[in-house]
């Protein structure tokens, strides 16, 4: 099954997500790694440690049309976002490259 | 220019703006002191029983998670579960987002208060980046209080202000400009002039002046932080403002905190995204 990073608030977290990324304590130390199932207890651990996110592997269970929409829609969300933005300033140019590919993911 | 402000002005109506919270320049004058004792920022947390609620509520949640069996009923018990960074990020947090929820006009409060948590937020988590030191505390509260300047034109030249909100979504240019051509001054200046009067640190007085136009002061790391993370934060719309608009990102900024917008960004965007969710579920 096709699936996508997802950074989410810890209240969204439940029992049997997929991390898609190590999660680390405030010493960066990780103590949950990649590719973990969630369980109960890893919910405990997670709020004791005060995380306030994580990142899942979420199912993408959009169709290809499905996905291809809501790319259109988001791209045309950020350029009107960035419609006044100066382009020929290579930091700003990469900045919108980088924010459309986070939306169209 | 139609109606000047000068800073005589501003400072003079601040009177009559709700009090500014002590416990915000009490927490900042701790920073300092790096001797500065648990018991004394739990004194001061105490004195506010609104912040005190809000750090309890916090502790709670994590020795429920931890199977304690006693409720955590004091501050300094809370301090000693949840650490001090955590304890005082959130009282500046609740403290500063309660002041801007009392400061705007109601039909700006909803934006202006998810705007300024995701610019904190960014603020917390750009300011690790920073090539030089930089106190993530002062980040955060320069971060939460970078558009009061705004607030102040929304309470004290409604109408005005409004025309300039117009004429900057028409002209697609930022709205300083428009401000600067109907006031004399922007927002940024305005707030810098406020956050001077009650007292915060010239750091934080200059990220705020600057955060608009930050290429001159680039090299100091505050200045850097609150420019970057106000750009991410209409970059990204994590608060679906139709206004929210980015006209350009400081290079000289993004360099200072190694910044070059590759792949590396996404998981910025993702953190900085995730964690305003959590902040403004946690204070609503």
């Amino acid at each position: 099954m096709r699936t996508r990073k997802l950074y989410i608030p810890i209240a969204e977290a439940h029992v049997g997500m997929v991390l898609g990324e190590d999660v680390q304590d405030n010493y960066r130390r990780p103590y949950q790694p990649a590719g973990l199932t969630l369980s109960d207890e890893n919910l405990h651990q997670l709020a004791a440690n005060h995380a306030e996110f994580i990142c899942i592997l979420a199912p993408d269970e959009r169709s290809d049309d499905a996905i291809a929409d809501d790319a259109a829609a988001a791209t045309q969300r950020i350029q009107t976002i960035f419609q006044g933005a100066d382009l020929t300033q290579p930091a700003t140019a990469a900045l919108l490259q980088q924010v459309l590919l986070y939306r169209s993911a | 220019m139609d109606i000047p402000v000068t800073q005589d002005g501003v400072v003079a109506s601040s009177e009559q703006l709700p009090v500014f919270p002590a416990l915000v320049t009490r927490i900042l004058a701790t920073l300092e002191d790096p001797d500065a004792s648990l018991t004394l920022l739990a004194q001061y947390i105490e004195h506010d029983p609104v912040i005190t609620a809000r750090v309890l509520s916090l502790a709670n949640r994590a020795a429920t998670h931890r199977r304690m069996d006693t409720a955590v009923s004091d501050v300094f018990t809370a301090i000693s579960l949840i650490g001090l960074a955590q304890v005082r990020q959130t009282a500046l947090m609740a403290s500063l987002s309660g002041f801007l929820d009392q400061v705007a006009p109601v039909t700006k409060r909803h934006y202006f208060w998810e705007h300024s948590v995701v610019v904190g937020v960014g603020c917390l988590e750009l300011a690790p980046h920073a090539m030089q030191p930089t106190n993530v505390d002062a980040a955060l509260i320069a971060g939460l209080l970078h558009d009061i300047g705004q607030l102040w034109l929304a309470r004290f030249r409604g109408e005005a202000f409004r025309r300039a909100c117009g004429d900057s979504q028409q002209s697609g240019a930022g709205i300083e400009h428009s401000e600067r051509a109907l006031f004399g001054v922007d927002h940024a200046c305005i707030g810098a002039w406020l956050a001077a009067h009650w007292g915060l640190s010239e750091a934080i007085v200059r990220a705020i002046a600057s955060h608009h136009a930050p290429d001159g002061q680039a090299d100091e790391p505050l200045v850097a932080v609150v420019h970057v993370a106000e750009v991410l934060s209409n970059a990204l719309d994590i608060t679906g403002n139709a206004e929210s608009r980015v006209t350009s990102v400081s290079a000289p900024c993004c360099a200072m905190l190694g910044l070059t917008w590759d792949d590396s960004a996404q998981q910025l965007f993702g953190r900085i995204e995730a964690r305003s969710r959590h902040a403004m579920g946690f204070l609503r």
